[in-house]
């Protein structure tokens, strides 16, 4: 467990880094960092396909086109962002924590365990046949994301 | 067993606060959008940690790829539209998107 509290902060830790960065670039490194350490976390969790999409997916090609996005819209020059954002933060995250430490703990033992019903069978048989409707679904979500590209980067026609 | 699962939701809930702040403070943005980020890997994470509290790994799996698959297609279209924007109004300032044009 102490391994996994370590991952966990790490993830924190890059997700702050991600927003607070001043750099773009920087950001989005630290995201992809922060996504690793999510993918690590899941894998020692014993979702190693979860893991994968997790460090494949998220970690690589989401930074591909974060990073592409920061190389088309560079030189139009930085925005100011407010110079209190980075002085507030900690005071704000500093209280959060502490408030999150309490609620968690004063939860700790009222709500009652579920007992869960242990699994049988593979992921394989989980994916393909209790969740096939999630896949029609993925495939749905898929086609609108590719066609709504598509129709953003459409070039005009002359006579418009 | 419930104990891990609450460490999990007090991370979990760290990070949504992060990605709130973003959400709430920045101007520019892609910072806006990394703090959706941040926010849907709070959401992975307790998608995952509930699984393996409730020993329904496999289950909690399959739903979490399928979050990943929706969010690569959600960053697709946004990351689109934020080039777009920027084509338009020449700044990535949040904030100019106020002023209309008739």
């Amino acid at each position: 467990m102490t391994g996994q509290i370590l991952l966990l902060s790490g993830l924190v830790f890059f997700s702050i880094l991600a927003i607070l960065a001043k750099d773009l670039i920087r950001s989005a490194v630290s995201l992809a960092v922060a996504s690793l350490f999510l993918g690590i976390i899941f894998f020692r969790m014993g979702a190693p396909y979860a893991g994968v999409f997790e460090i494949s997916v998220v970690a690589g090609l989401i930074t591909v086109l974060f990073i592409l996005t920061i190389a088309l819209t560079k030189a139009d020059g930085d925005v100011r962002e407010s110079k209190l954002a980075p002085i507030i933060f900690p005071l704000v995250f500093i209280a959060f924590v502490v408030i999150d430490v309490l609620v968690m703990k004063s939860l700790l033992h009222k709500i009652p365990a579920v007992p869960g019903t242990a699994e049988s069978g593979s992921f394989g048989d989980v994916l393909w046949k209790q969740r096939t409707a999630d896949l029609v679904g993925q495939l749905a979500v898929i086609l609108a994301g590719v066609f709504s590209v598509l129709a953003l980067f459409r070039k005009r026609d002359k006579d418009e | 067993m419930n104990s891990t699962w609450f460490v999990y939701l007090g991370f979990a809930a760290a990070l949504l606060v992060v990605g709130l702040y973003a959400l709430l403070t920045m101007k520019n943005m892609i910072k806006l959008f990394i703090g959706i980020e941040v926010i849907s890997k709070a959401i992975s994470l307790v998608l995952l940690s509930t699984g393996f509290a409730k020993k329904n790994i496999l289950l909690a799996q399959s739903l979490v790829i399928t979050f990943i698959v929706i969010e690569v297609s959600l960053v697709a279209t946004a990351l689109a539209l934020i080039i777009n924007i920027t084509r338009r109004t020449k700044s990535l300032d949040v904030r100019k998107l106020t002023k209309l044009r008739g």
